[in-house]
């Protein structure tokens, strides 16, 4: 069982003093306590305004030596002035490391970010390192003051995106509510007409056609309430498409955003690294060398008189038939695997696929 | 070029992560090198006394799982399959029917694509990973997968916008990769826009080896009835028994053409048609700009009073002026008439025009069109220099009319 909500309410009552001019609530029942995120100690709104109006003043509570300033004092929102802290710090930091899980390489990059950032939360919740932590990241948030600003500013879109969307959400729900009820209304007072018509119809005519009339009457009806199913249908369809359409416009948003959350500066530690691409020059032979010949060197002729017809054969020439091609493979057919060692690069290949294996298995 | 022989045969994932496709390298190479000994697959375990090479086949068979059909054309089916071992690895297995004409043996198409494609390995070039034959003498070639279509589709597509950055990364991979063939001496011959592929990542890949043959070769006779016709050099429409690398070159200043205007450029409807639109596009040969070519064999003397005078620079600068001067140079060094004073896949990789403004657009940012699926399959099943243009191209294949044209 929770403690009991009286033992709440009676520690809450021993508070209720003002520590710095011990009234209490008894005496003054308006009486509110504010506390400054400088050193967390509690004061009177009345304490607050007598010491503090005339501009940064020291703490009041024996022993602490903060100066504080009237503008910074607060209501306390948790009642454990440490769960206060901690929050405070915890929003703080988070303001600064704000990066998002879109601009990492991957998810282990992105916890990694995490952890560190819940580190750092820690060790100025408990007092490790404040110095060099806070240093740390007075350097981060002034080295990266504009990607910050940027996912700070993106943060604060999509909250309010989100808010719009939701009340959006709810006047279409009022909407269908409405008409439902509307519809409902409109068939009750339907059949309570359509009985009055049958009803001054056959006070109208004869006996004999009563059946009839009833009839009539019954199908009049459903014939009305078919035709109003089909309008609905309709509608409803109709309604349908225009929340996909919403839904997918929200769904585009939520890219661009991303890739525009992109373009913010790179970051310390394990963040991505945003490719810099030392545009290279275009090469047409895509990282080949062209001609190159490790062997030998190609002439521009060999006498041979094998080949000297094709040098007088006009036929041949015209149709472009080139010795040097025949020159050039010719030799490098000769030549062709020196320098290759298979063995050499098998042992490689495999040596280069083992080496993941290990550290896989 | 000394060009090591060891090919790295494993298809590489699809998958982005490169943790996936080291996993894939390590199972292909552990499966290739354990061999059938060391560790059996099922079927070769039933009849162990069968062939060796029996046994290999069917281990590499049995490395790739078919999924779904991608194509059917008269010479070859396509499959969209991946490895047993690696879902996430796609390939394309192109299955080569068992034809009529041959009935002693396999198509000469076939046998070009195994032995070219297989000592080819380059970034643009389709990569052949595995041969295979199943029960049926069929001949399967494992090859790898290009979702993204082909060139064709994007210049037909009139919703795709594409600049003179993109056309020059195209034309790059393109070069490069027909570079890359003749410096093995590998000629293609069937170079067109639907025959160069998009990988995923947006590369351009030639295929279709089917026409593919060693060049260079003295005194030995090659066919003069290969390339599709739009894409036909002159010699060859000539007749010329002998050629050399630059036939090809014209192929590719027929689609750079075509990617600039987004129509063929020179479209004859027979092949003496097709040299008569040459003829008033580029001028008329004559022994003066082309010595010798009246002694080529199906040289036709031209019609004297309707010479067309050589181009010269100023036709090309006014016929594609958003490729620039520099550009249109490069162009009408492609489309000299004379073979000789055509430029080389390498003298093209060499020439200003990559360096100057604007640079070649990278890959991934190239433009690209869904649903290229279908296409590859199309593609893979065409027999070389056909053509499908022809309104009923997916009915009645038997009634082949083209063949009668």
């Amino acid at each position: 069982m929770p403690p009991s909500r009286e033992s709440i309410s009676n520690r809450g009552d021993d508070d209720e003093v003002c520590p710095v001019c011990k009234s209490s609530r008894y005496l003054n029942p308006d009486m509110r306590f504010l506390i400054n995120p400088e050193c967390y100690h509690k004061m009177c709104e009345s304490c607050v305004d007598r010491i503090f109006s005339g501009g940064p003043a020291n703490c009041p509570v024996a022993g602490c030596h903060k100066t504080l300033r009237k503008a910074r004092f607060r209501k306390q929102t948790f009642e454990d002035i440490g769960v206060e802290r901690e929050v405070d710090i915890r929003r703080r930091v988070m303001q600064v490391l704000n990066r998002r899980e879109e601009e990492f390489d991957s998810k282990r990059a992105y916890d990694d970010f995490l952890e560190q950032r819940e580190e750092i939360i820690a060790n100025l919740v408990h007092g490790t390192d404040v110095a060099k932590t806070e240093g740390d990241l007075q350097r981060y948030a002034s080295e990266n003051m504009r990607s910050i600003r940027a996912n700070q500013a993106l943060e604060a879109r999509e909250a309010s995106s989100f808010q719009e969307q939701q009340t959006h959400e709810q006047e279409l729900a009022r909407l269908r509510r409405q008409a439902a009820r509307e519809e409902y209304e409109n068939e009750r007072r339907e059949i309570l007409a359509g009985r009055e018509d049958v009803l001054s119809r056959l006070a109208a005519g004869k006996p004999a056609d009563a059946a009839t009339i009833a009839r009539e009457g019954h199908k009049v009806l459903l014939k009305k309430s078919s035709a109003r199913r089909s309008e609905e249908e309709r509608i409803r369809q109709k309604q349908a498409a225009l929340r996909n359409s919403d839904s997918r416009k929200a769904g585009a948003t939520a890219v661009d955003r991303t890739t525009e959350s992109r373009d913010s500066g790179f970051i310390k530690g394990l963040k991505r690294i945003k490719t810099p691409e030392p545009e290279k020059p275009y090469d047409p032979f895509g990282g080949l060398v062209p001609n190159k010949r490790d062997y030998y060197t190609l002439r521009d002729s060999y006498p041979s008189s094998y080949l000297d017809p094709i040098r007088q054969d006009t036929r041949m020439q015209a149709g472009g038939y080139n010795l040097q091609e025949y020159y050039s493979r010719t030799l490098m057919e000769a030549f062709a695997g020196l320098g290759c060692f298979v063995d050499e690069e098998v042992a490689r290949r495999d040596g280069a696929i083992s080496k993941p294996n290990a550290t896989e298995v | 070029m000394a060009v090591s022989p060891l090919i790295s045969r494993s298809p590489s994932a699809t998958a982005s992560s490169s943790n996936a496709a080291m996993k894939l390298k390590k199972v292909a190479t552990q499966s290739s090198l354990n061999g059938p000994e060391i560790a059996p697959s099922p079927l070769s375990m039933q009849n162990s006394d069968r062939e060796l090479t029996e046994q290999l086949n069917d281990d590499v068979r049995h490395k790739y799982i078919k999924d779904k059909k991608l194509g059917e054309g008269t010479y070859a089916v396509v499959f969209l399959g991946h490895l047993r071992s690696e879902p996430s690895s796609f390939v394309a297995i192109k299955k080569i029917k068992v034809n009529a004409e041959y009935k002693d043996g396999l198509s000469m198409d076939a046998i070009r694509e195994v032995k070219y494609l297989q000592e080819l390995a380059h970034p643009n070039i389709i990569a052949l990973h595995d041969v295979f034959s199943s029960k049926d003498k069929n001949l399967s070639l494992v090859l790898e997968y290009l979702p993204l279509g082909d060139l064709e589709m994007l210049i037909k597509d009139a919703n795709i916008h594409y600049g003179v950055a993109d056309i020059k990364a195209w034309m790059g991979m393109l070069t490069r990769g027909v570079w890359f063939c003749h410096e093995n001496f590998v000629l293609h011959r069937d170079i067109k826009p639907n025959n160069l592929l998009i990988a995923s990542d947006g590369e351009v890949k030639l295929a279709d080896f089917g026409l593919a043959r060693s060049f260079a070769d003295p005194y030995l006779n090659m066919t003069h009835q290969v390339i599709t016709r739009w894409y036909r050099p002159p010699e060859l429409l000539y007749g010329a028994r002998q050629y050399s690398g630059v036939v090809d070159v014209w192929s590719i200043g027929m689609v750079f053409a075509e990617l600039i205007l987004r129509v063929p450029f020179v479209a004859g409807s027979s092949d003496l048609d097709q040299i008569s639109k040459i003829c008033e596009a580029f001028g008329t040969p004559t022994e003066a700009n082309w010595p010798g070519v009246t002694k080529l064999p199906n040289y036709l003397a031209p019609d004297n009073n309707h010479m067309v005078p050589l181009q010269g620079r100023e036709f090309f600068l006014r016929q594609f002026p958003t490729v620039g001067a520099v550009g249109a140079d490069l162009l009408m060094s492609m489309c000299a008439l004379d073979p000789r004073k055509r430029s080389s896949a390498c003298q093209i990789l060499q020439h200003g025009w990559w360096l100057t403004e604007p640079k070649p657009t990278n890959k991934e940012n190239l433009p690209r069109k869904s649903g290229g699926t279908k296409k590859m399959g199309d593609d893979l099943t065409r027999r070389g220099g056909e053509v499908d243009d022809t309104p009923f191209k997916n009915a009645a294949r038997q009634l082949d009319f083209n063949a009668m044209r």
